[in-house]
């Protein structure tokens, strides 16, 4: 599934998608977004960015255009493809150790190797020590911690979020999205981030989507050329300031 | 202090409530058979031991029996609401239709199907139980959380996986509040059973006793039936409570300790 560096890893050509023959969700998205790149998906509510992201996950069909990641379909692609959602999404009768080996274990990987990847992702995400607690027992922050290393345990080539930090205080979300960085700099994925947030999108992202609502389309594509790594010494730069504001201004003029 | 008052205030409406049985009794001079006094009725309790232990052993039975039968039952019906959006819609409504139907109108039909005694009186108690568990159940099973499907659908999960490690789990909490409430039913269905189908040939337990207490007049003696079966009854629940606590007690908000 490696691609020479010129090919685009995912390539959106005219999508489009339209719920049972009605309303029309998503018009003429063209996007083409390279290996390693981290994409950052805004715009107001109902624009179809949520649904953009389940199109690339498979679990709803296209209606129009083409998405091709690697050369197949979205449901081909599927196991090298983590989705984390709003909501931690963890199994509640499962502790923190076992929530992290599901997918492992539906995609029958050993047992052996599930607790030894359970075991190095649990401490990357910096969850060795509750291992062993059931997920009401964490905090909001924790239990998503939980959900990143699960969706990381199958070394995802692509990973598509939809707005998981979205229910936590700013803190613990600014917090996450350093520890998200920090284990982007070893794992090297490619990110589709869905946020309402747009100093969490600056943060984040190599390249911002903004997206118009009633029909979905895109409105504009913003480039975020700040080095990695980014720390929280990046969001005190006046750089940083400038293009949260470039940003929230293109949200406001989409969003009337 | 709070510890002892769980013993200590029931104990005093207790002896308040039995206080004023007495009174009423001193006061209106009722006769024996209209209101045995307290005591009376433990003495029934006693000198009535050799028929009321056999009957409520068998009474006990026949409530485990059909509780059986309703869950296993139950559940069986309730996976075949929830396998299709079509079979849910199709057959639902007779579900509720059967519920509703009045079960002692049934009862001479499940005599002259399955003959007087334990069968008719499964098949009651089953009527009596079955309900709570397919309607629990079935929600529990169609509830499933969407977002949880979606990460078994990205995974590629096989039916039996969805189903064994998300969807059975998932409605585990909502099967078993069916059962409990299937629990505290089936005593009283299994006496509704033998009071209207046993006999003293095929199934002399608790209800067949009550009628036979009832046609002597002896008020006492059906006090002391009352008291057994409500004993069997708290048997019932606490035997399906501590199951519905030793599954849960680890992950569900329903079995939790309050935090301190």
């Amino acid at each position: 599934m490696d691609r020479p560096n010129n090919t685009p890893l995912v390539t959106l050509r005219n999508l489009h998608k339209q719920y049972g023959g009605g309303e029309t969700v998503l018009k003429d998205i063209n996007l083409a977004v390279n290996q390693g790149e981290f994409i950052g998906l805004i715009g107001p509510s109902g624009c179809g960015k949520s649904t953009l992201l389940k199109m690339i996950a498979g679990l709803t069909p296209v209606t129009g255009g083409i998405l091709d990641i690697a050369g197949k379909t979205p449901s081909d692609a599927r196991d090298r493809m983590s989705f984390i959602f709003q909501e931690a999404t963890l199994l509640p009768w499962l502790t923190v150790h076992k929530n992290i080996q599901t997918t492992m274990r539906l995609h029958r990987v050993d047992k052996q190797e599930c607790l030894r990847v359970a075991d190095k992702m649990a401490t990357l995400v910096g969850l060795e020590n509750v291992k062993g607690f059931y997920p009401r027992q964490l905090s909001g922050g924790m239990q998503m911690r939980v959900s990143i290393a699960r969706a990381l345990s199958i070394s995802p080539q692509i990973l598509l979020l939809d707005e998981p930090f979205g229910a936590l205080d700013e803190m613990t979300r600014d917090h996450l999205n350093e520890e998200l960085l920090r284990i982007r700099s070893i794992e090297a994925w490619t990110a589709f981030f869905v946020t309402h947030s747009v100093s969490e999108a600056v943060f984040l992202s190599t390249e911002i989507i903004v997206l118009t609502a009633n029909p979905g389309t895109i409105y504009k594509k913003i480039a975020v050329d700040f080095p990695y790594p980014r720390t929280a010494k990046t969001r005190e730069s006046p750089e940083f300031q400038r293009l949260v504001g470039e940003v929230s201004h293109h949200l406001r003029s989409v969003d009337r | 202090m709070k510890k002892h008052l769980i013993w200590i205030l029931p104990t005093i409406t207790g002896s308040v409530i039995i206080g004023l049985w007495y009174a009423i009794i001193v006061i209106g001079g009722q006769p024996d058979y209209v209101l045995p006094s307290p005591w009376q009725i433990l003495q029934a309790c006693v000198t009535e031991r050799h028929l009321l232990v056999p009957a409520a052993l068998r009474t006990g039975f026949a409530a485990i029996v059909g509780f059986v039968a309703a869950v296993g039952g139950g559940s069986l019906i309730a996976l075949l609401l929830a396998s299709s959006r079509w079979v849910k819609m199709s057959f639902y409504p007779w579900v509720l239709v059967m519920q509703m139907t009045p079960l002692i109108v049934l009862v001479p039909i499940f005599v002259l199907w399955f003959g007087e005694g334990l069968p008719s009186i499964t098949a009651i108690t089953f009527g009596i139980c079955f309900f709570p568990v397919v309607a629990n159940t079935t929600m529990g099973l169609v509830s499933t959380d969407k977002n949880l499907l979606d990460l078994f659908k990205m995974s590629n999960a096989s039916f039996t996986q969805e189903f064994f490690l998300l969807r059975a789990p998932y409605a585990l909490p909502y099967f078993l509040t069916g059962v409990k409430i299937a629990g505290t039913l089936a005593p009283i269905g299994a006496i509704t059973g033998d009071f209207l189908a046993g006999t003293a040939s095929t199934y002399a337990g608790l209800g067949y006793l009550v009628q036979n207490y009832r046609s002597q007049i002896m008020t006492a003696e059906l006090f002391a039936v009352a008291f057994v079966g409500c004993l069997i009854g708290f048997i019932f629940v606490a035997a399906v409570n501590f199951v519905h606590w030793y599954l849960l007690h680890n992950w569900h908000e329903s079995s939790l300790k309050a935090e301190h």
